[in-house]
Parts: structure tokens; C-alpha cells; sequence
């Protein structure tokens, strides 16, 4: 690390991971919604209907990349969130920014709870064309995007309060 | 004519002896895929469980204290020179070990059996609670003295009976019916406890 330090500053370090963060935030939110869109439609038609041609497209990305997507993200945020606990909440709290404190309280065990269903997720789209577990895939495939758009939204006003950009 | 039946019985001989051979590590991949799926599912469950049990009651397996770089065993708040400390990784860590133990434990668990025990320690999780949320409002409200009822371990009998009942009286077919449900039923439940230890936050 201080090879590292030599060359960037440790500010921009932080904000460098802050940004990898947002990146895979934003992979992974396309991903997770893009599956929550499709296990949400209904079933394709036989020909033709206003679904029809993008149904393909909507059950694209793989629940394996998702995993990986999530657990990287989720790796990268315990990072970053050292530097949340002593440098932004600190003066958040100062601020009296209660409502943004809690919310990013409750991201943590919102985060955490997706975590722990990410190896059955992954066990349930082993075959995603089998009727098995169908209405249990889909609800986890939908909480698990709840668990991203919930992480992203707060995230994203902890980074406004301070953070890249801010 | 005889010679031809003879073929295909010897053709037929050596296709039950082909089946048979590919069955054997059919089964064996079914088996695994069950264990595996009782895993999971397992894991996803107890997962909710204690870590909303290990954040309630701050039982994390360490404590990082960002300010000084530095890590303690189990909770230490530490000085408050050495800055906030940080329970979360060690709440994290010590649930994923657990319901590691608990999920591997279930693979050993007759298959039959498990859909109740599911529904017994989930019913059991849930119900400990609610009646300890009601025990805090009897005492808030009540006229007499219900000091008592501000012990965690007060609602434990009751919560206990009302398990053992519940799980009783539920049916295989039901139990095994909603043996997946609990993976959405008990995040959803841990993160209504833990959002509303939070309310504090929102109303100040």
C-alpha cells in the first residue's frame, strides 16, 4: 500500500474505490433488474405480442454473474464503508443528517440478508427453464434487486453528504 | 428364430447392465444435488436468523477499530481515543460460520424431518419476539409491577409451547409446503426487527 501511496494520494485512493464502487453498483443494478423484469413478465407468447421479441434479452444475464457481481460489490462497500465510519458518519451525525445515518444503518443488514440468499439464488437458477422452486426463484431474484435499488438509492446520498463529486 | 431371440435377449441383457451402470452415478449426482439444495436453503434461513439475533444482542466474533487500524477478538468497544469501533464484519462473519454449521448439520437430517424442524426453530425465532415486544408494552402500560417481563428470557417458555404447538399441528404436506417460503419470510422478519431498532434514527 505505501508503494501505492507513493504515486496517488491516499484521498484519491479512497475516491478511486469510491467510483469502482458506483461502477459495479451500476453493472449489477442493470443485471439484477434485467432478471427481476424477466422472471416479473409474464410468459412469452407463442408468436408475436408486444413481449415477445424481447424476451430473449430480458433473461440474459446469468444468475453466476450476478453472484459475483454482488459478492465483489458487497466486498468493495465493506471497504469503502471503513472510511464511511470515521470520515463521513462522524460529521453526518454532527450535522444532525439523522435520516441519512439510519438509512445507511439499515443498508448494512439490508445488504447483509441478501448476502445470505445469494447460495440458494444461485442453486435456484441452476435450471431456470425447470418449474422447481419457480414462484421461490422469482421472489429472491426480486428481493435480491430491492436489496440493490435500496443500496444504490442510499449510497448514492451518503456520497452526496461527502464523498466523489461532492 | 431362436437364435434371434437369443440375440436380443443378450442385447436386452446388456442394455439393463448399461442403465444400471449409468443410474449409479445418476443417483449419486441426485444425492449430492439434495444436499446441496438442504444447504442452501438451510444456510439462507439461519443466516437471517442469527444475524439479526447476533446484531440484537452484540455478539460479534471481532471488533475493527478503523481510527487505529487495529482488531480485537468478540466485542471490545475499546477507548474512545481509539475512535468508533466496528461490530458488522464481526456480526457477518460469526452468522456465516454458524448457519454454515447449522446447513451442514441439515444435510444430515432425515429428509423428512426437516420441513418441521424448519418450521419449529422459525416459528420459535419469530415468536420470542413478539412476545417479548408484548411483555415491554405490559409493562409500559400495566398498573402493577411487570418488571419481569423486561427479561429477554421471559417469553422463552411461551415462545417455546408455541413452537412445539405450531409444529405439532402442522401438516408434513404444509410444513414441506412452505420449507422455501422461509427463505423470504425470515430476511423479511429480521430486517422489520432490525429497521425498527433503528426508528430512533427517524424520529429524532
Amino acid at each position: 500500500m505505501d508503494v501505492l501511496f507513493s504515486v496517488i494520494s491516499i484521498q484519491t485512493f479512497w475516491k478511486i474505490l469510491l467510483f469502482l464502487h458506483f461502477a459495479v453498483a451500476v453493472a449489477l443494478l442493470a443485471a439484477i433488474t434485467l432478471q427481476a423484469a424477466a422472471v416479473l413478465l409474464p410468459a412469452p407468447q407463442a408468436a408475436g405480442g408486444p413481449i415477445g421479441p424481447f424476451r430473449p434479452l430480458l433473461s440474459a444475464p446469468s444468475a453466476t454473474l450476478i453472484v459475483i457481481l454482488y459478492v465483489v460489490q458487497a466486498l468493495l462497500g465493506a471497504w469503502v464503508y471503513v472510511k464511511y465510519r470515521t470520515y463521513v458518519r462522524i460529521p453526518m451525525e454532527g450535522l444532525r443528517h439523522w435520516w441519512t445515518v439510519g438509512a445507511f444503518e439499515l443498508k448494512e443488514h439490508v445488504v447483509t440478508m441478501g448476502l445470505a440468499l445469494l447460495p440458494a439464488y444461485w442453486f435456484f437458477w441452476r435450471e431456470p427453464s425447470s418449474g422447481d422452486h419457480a414462484t421461490i426463484r422469482k421472489w429472491i431474484t426480486v428481493f435480491l434487486a430491492f436489496t440493490v435499488w435500496y443500496s444504490l438509492a442510499v449510497g448514492h446520498v451518503a456520497n452526496d453528504f461527502r464523498g466523489v463529486g461532492s | 428364430m431362436t437364435q434371434t431371440l437369443d440375440i436380443s435377449e443378450r442385447v436386452a441383457h446388456l442394455e439393463r447392465a448399461r442403465a444400471a451402470t449409468a443410474a449409479a452415478p445418476a443417483r449419486t449426482t441426485t444425492a449430492r444435488s439434495g444436499k446441496l439444495e438442504t444447504f442452501v436453503i438451510t444456510f439462507g434461513i439461519a443466516y437471517a436468523i442469527l444475524y439479526t439475533l447476533f446484531e440484537r444482542w452484540n455478539w460479534p466474533l471481532f471488533t475493527y477499530h478503523p481510527a487505529v487500524n487495529h482488531l480485537d477478538l468478540f466485542r471490545a468497544p475499546g477507548v474512545p481515543e481509539d475512535g468508533p469501533p466496528m461490530f458488522w464484519y464481526g456480526w457477518v462473519v460469526l452468522s456465516g460460520i454458524a448457519a454454515a454449521v447449522v446447513g451442514t448439520i441439515a444435510t444430515a437430517v432425515p429428509k423428512q424431518w426437516l420441513p418441521r424442524a424448519t418450521v419449529f426453530f422459525c416459528v420459535l425465532a419469530a415468536l420470542w419476539p413478539i412476545l417479548y415486544a408484548l411483555g415491554l408494552y405490559i409493562d409500559q402500560e400495566a398498573s402493577f409491577n411487570a418488571e419481569f417481563l423486561r427479561s429477554v428470557w421471559t417469553p422463552a417458555i411461551p415462545a417455546l409451547v408455541g413452537a412445539a404447538a405450531v409444529t405439532y399441528w402442522a401438516s408434513p404436506q404444509g410444513a414441506q409446503h412452505i420449507w422455501t417460503g422461509w427463505l423470504l419470510i425470515m430476511p423479511i422478519g429480521g430486517l422489520a426487527i432490525l429497521g425498527y431498532s433503528l426508528l430512533t434514527y427517524f424520529t429524532r
